[in-house]
């Protein structure tokens, strides 16, 4: 878990402006900066108004995963039982590149908790990350959300297991091509 | 193929004995259904999902004329509370000290889990008589369902050895390990829980019936029927889909339709270890989600028999 959050994270793509700003974003809210690399980050933030709300969005997946969001009470529990239990579906990720590291690590949680999604085609036989799914059909975003399916197939099945509502809106919509 | 043929009979046991008689079968699976509505009793159980973490949870039942009475506790995580009538079942959440109270659709739960006619499993599954075991303090006797086709999922009870109570469940694959588990770990037999029912607050329905269909489906694997169709709400997702639930009365899959807003990819989907298989494509004009705690086979042979009708009388 440890090392698969860190080694995106230390080699960031760098191929355009756009993931150099997304890098810089990742690596202030983990810390990574001095002070000094860090004002002109803070600085830029507090003009651009759409990269401060990528900044908020980083900071409430962050909050999630950590269990300090309000709006999501126990995911941390359940993401962190769930990562346990699908150590398969989670492997193949590690090969996946490390572009939006923070973003790309939400959604892929998401799709480890219940579902490894790959497409039905015969040569597409591997898992793939719900985020790298979405990344290859941005229309098919809504399919990839499997959470309000299996909580209202609940209704039929062992009942007192977990929530039936299950918070995880925030996260999907950060996983999912702007 | 032969090692999973071998991984069979290991796991119901080399010794278990030869498949009961139809009528033997039926009698077994139809005494656990009854027991475990039509007596009094409460404790607490474990239930566990593959290798994630247990839940415990504290359940009481009593009788009643219109057939079940029972409440069911989480003990462990979120407050949570399942209370459940014959006809109404809901769950209570507290959370940050509001209590949400949302409407079930199924009042299934365990040790509850056999339908109310379960002789007719006996169709479906073959049954045998495995060993005697002790749970919860209790002499039980294992009673093991066999899937007879791929489209269902196996289960291992433990029948308590006077009421046939069920005081464990096991939900096992093709090649005999554990998807899901539940087991007493205290259990008092005959005590007479305060009532279940502190009168259930009045909620509004969360399903209304389905006026037209514009799916059919061509045919069902054996021993399935359509047991819900109904227009819900689903957590965390705007509009309302039509929910449909086939069963055989053990295994539920679930199809929800709903407009497809754009073109639907064929995806499928797969919990770990397996037990829950989901299928997503497009039918007509609406996106059909096909999602069980079933057998690969049984989600798939469903999603692929789905067509897409006109809606009698529609203005062409």
């Amino acid at each position: 878990m440890k090392s698969m959050m860190t080694n995106p994270m230390r080699d960031p793509a760098q191929s355009n402006q756009a993931d150099e700003s997304e890098s810089a974003l990742s690596a202030l809210l983990d810390g990574e900066l001095g002070d000094q690399a860090a004002r002109p980050i803070l600085k830029r933030l507090s003009r651009d108004g759409a990269e401060l709300s990528q900044f908020r969005e980083y900071c409430a997946i962050g909050d999630a995963l950590r269990g300090l969001d309000r709006d999501m009470p126990g995911l941390t529990s359940r993401v962190m039982a769930a990562l346990e239990d699908e150590p398969t579906v989670l492997a193949p990720m590690r090969k996946a590149s490390g572009r939006r590291p923070v973003l790309w690590l939400a959604a892929a949680t998401v799709a480890a908790i219940t579902w490894g999604l790959w497409n039905t085609g015969p040569r597409e036989a591997v898992l793939v990350p719900l985020a790298a799914t979405q990344r290859a059909n941005p229309a098919g975003t809504e399919s990839g959300n499997a959470m309000p399916y299996l909580a209202a197939h609940q209704d039929f099945t062992q009942a007192v297991v977990s929530p039936p509502e299950m918070h995880f809106t925030k996260v999907t919509l950060a996983g999912a091509e702007r | 193929m032969k090692s999973a043929l071998l991984l069979c009979l290991a796991a119901f046991g080399a010794q278990a004995a030869d498949p009961l008689s139809p009528a033997d079968a039926a009698a077994w699976l139809q005494r656990m259904s009854d027991a475990s509505r039509h007596l009094a009793y409460e404790g607490v159980f474990i239930f566990q999902h593959g290798n994630a973490a247990m839940q415990s949870l504290q359940i009481a039942n009593r009788p009643a004329a219109s057939g079940k009475d029972s409440r069911l506790t989480a003990m462990d995580g979120i407050q949570r509370e399942v209370r459940c009538t014959r006809n109404i079942s809901m769950n209570l959440m507290t959370e940050g000290g509001h209590v949400r109270v949302e409407r079930r659709l199924n009042n299934r739960h365990f040790p509850d889990l056999l339908p109310a006619n379960a002789g007719a499993l006996a169709n479906w599954y073959s049954v045998r008589l495995g060993e005697p075991s002790r749970v919860a303090g209790l002499d039980c006797q294992q009673v093991e369902l066999a899937p007879r086709d791929a489209f269902r999922w196996g289960y291992v009870l433990c029948a308590e050895k006077d009421t046939a109570l069920p005081l464990k469940a096991v939900m096992i694959d093709e090649a005999g390990r554990a998807l899901m588990h539940y087991t007493f770990a205290e259990i008092r037999l005959g005590a007479v829980p305060r009532s279940a029912s502190a009168p259930m607050p009045d909620m509004p329905a969360i399903a209304r019936p389905v006026a037209t269909e514009r799916v059919g489906v061509k045919s069902l694997p054996p021993g399935f029927t359509r047991i819900t169709a109904v227009k819900r709400k689903l957590p965390n997702k705007s509009g309302e889909v039509e929910h449909w639930v086939f069963s055989d009365g053990l295994t539920h899959i679930s199809l929800f339709l709903e407009p497809a807003s754009h073109p639907v990819e064929t995806m499928r989907g797969q919990s770990k270890l397996g037990m829950i298989n989901m299928l997503t494509r497009q039918v007509g004009p609406m996106q059909a989600t096909v999602l069980g705690d079933a057998p690969w086979p049984a989600v798939e042979a469903i999603a692929m028999n789905l067509e897409a009708r006109q809606p009698v009388g529609a203005p062409r």
